[in-house]
């Protein structure tokens, strides 16, 4: 059982947070990945270049703290029009 | 029509972090946006920013003071006062450097000129609050030389042309949510497997 006062914190949680935004952009995500097919994309994680960005600390070498992927926007759609 | 689009790369990225928490076996804070050139509105600097915000500071147990004390402060005017974009990145490169926190920033190139450069600028300041924090961004690749120009430390690049393994697994999977068992024609389904991933690559 949740006590007045839980309720009260909890309200004021989600009081808080829509003041910061309004905006939901995890309904976004969730979409994106329901049509995502498995196994695309695991390549990106055993380049050398995602690793050094994800294990930087913002110290000597891996100070690096912005990783730019950069594609065209389709590939199959601009073939199979 | 088929749609491997570089947003598949992003959800994947985010969901790893989401999954598996950091080496010292603490959980990461990880915050998204996608944009999308229908919603150029919704997409200013202040909404965005604002929204990783509201992602960093969800994933904690406890809304941390200096950010209840702001809301009370706000809340006094009549009506209660928005915020300001400074006021939000002040609070999300102070929120950030409290635990290890990845933003992901999908698709630059939808996001209009003037607020890209803002929202580019804030990032900068956030790293700069918090170099810990790192930053995950996808885009057409003519955007690369703003995001270069906004990270003084550098920025890796990375460019997605997605190997034949990946196309022939999403026609696969496209073609079989397609098209029941036993329909689809084995000669012209290794035909389409063979000729598609050739021609992607020239593009």
């Amino acid at each position: 059982m949740y006590s007045s006062h839980d309720i009260a914190v909890a309200d004021h949680r989600s009081e808080i947070l829509t003041w910061l935004s309004p905006l939901e952009p995890h309904l976004r995500h969730n979409d994106i990945r329901k049509n995502r097919v498995m196994g695309v994309g695991d390549w990106l994680f055993c380049t050398e270049e995602f690793h050094s960005w994800k294990n930087g600390n913002g110290q000597g070498e891996s100070q690096k703290a912005a990783i730019f992927c950069s594609g065209n926007p389709g590939v199959g759609k601009t073939y199979i029009r | 029509m088929l749609f491997l689009t570089i947003c598949d790369y992003s959800s994947l990225v985010i969901d790893i972090f989401c999954d598996n928490p950091g080496e010292a076996g603490e959980d990461n804070a990880v915050a998204c946006f996608y944009f999308d050139s229908g919603a150029q509105k919704e997409q200013s600097a202040m909404n965005v920013l604002g929204a990783l915000l509201k992602q960093v500071v969800s994933s904690l147990d406890q809304i941390p003071e200096e950010i209840t004390d702001e809301f009370r402060r706000h809340k006094k005017f009549i009506g209660g006062r928005d915020l300001q974009l400074s006021e939000i990145v002040m609070m999300l490169g102070s929120v950030s450097s409290t635990q290890r926190t990845f933003l992901f920033l999908d698709a630059l190139d939808e996001c209009a000129g003037p607020d890209r450069d803002k929202v580019l600028l804030s990032l900068k300041d956030i790293i700069e609050m918090s170099p810990t924090t790192r930053v995950f961004l996808t885009g057409r690749p003519y955007v690369g030389d703003e995001v270069a120009k906004h990270f003084p430390e550098g920025t890796t690049l990375l460019s997605i042309s997605p190997p034949t393994e990946d196309i022939i697994r999403y026609i696969r999977a496209k073609l079989a949510e397609g098209i029941s068992s036993g329909e689809m024609d084995l000669e012209l389904e290794s035909e389409i497997l063979e000729e598609i991933p050739e021609n992607a690559s020239e593009m």
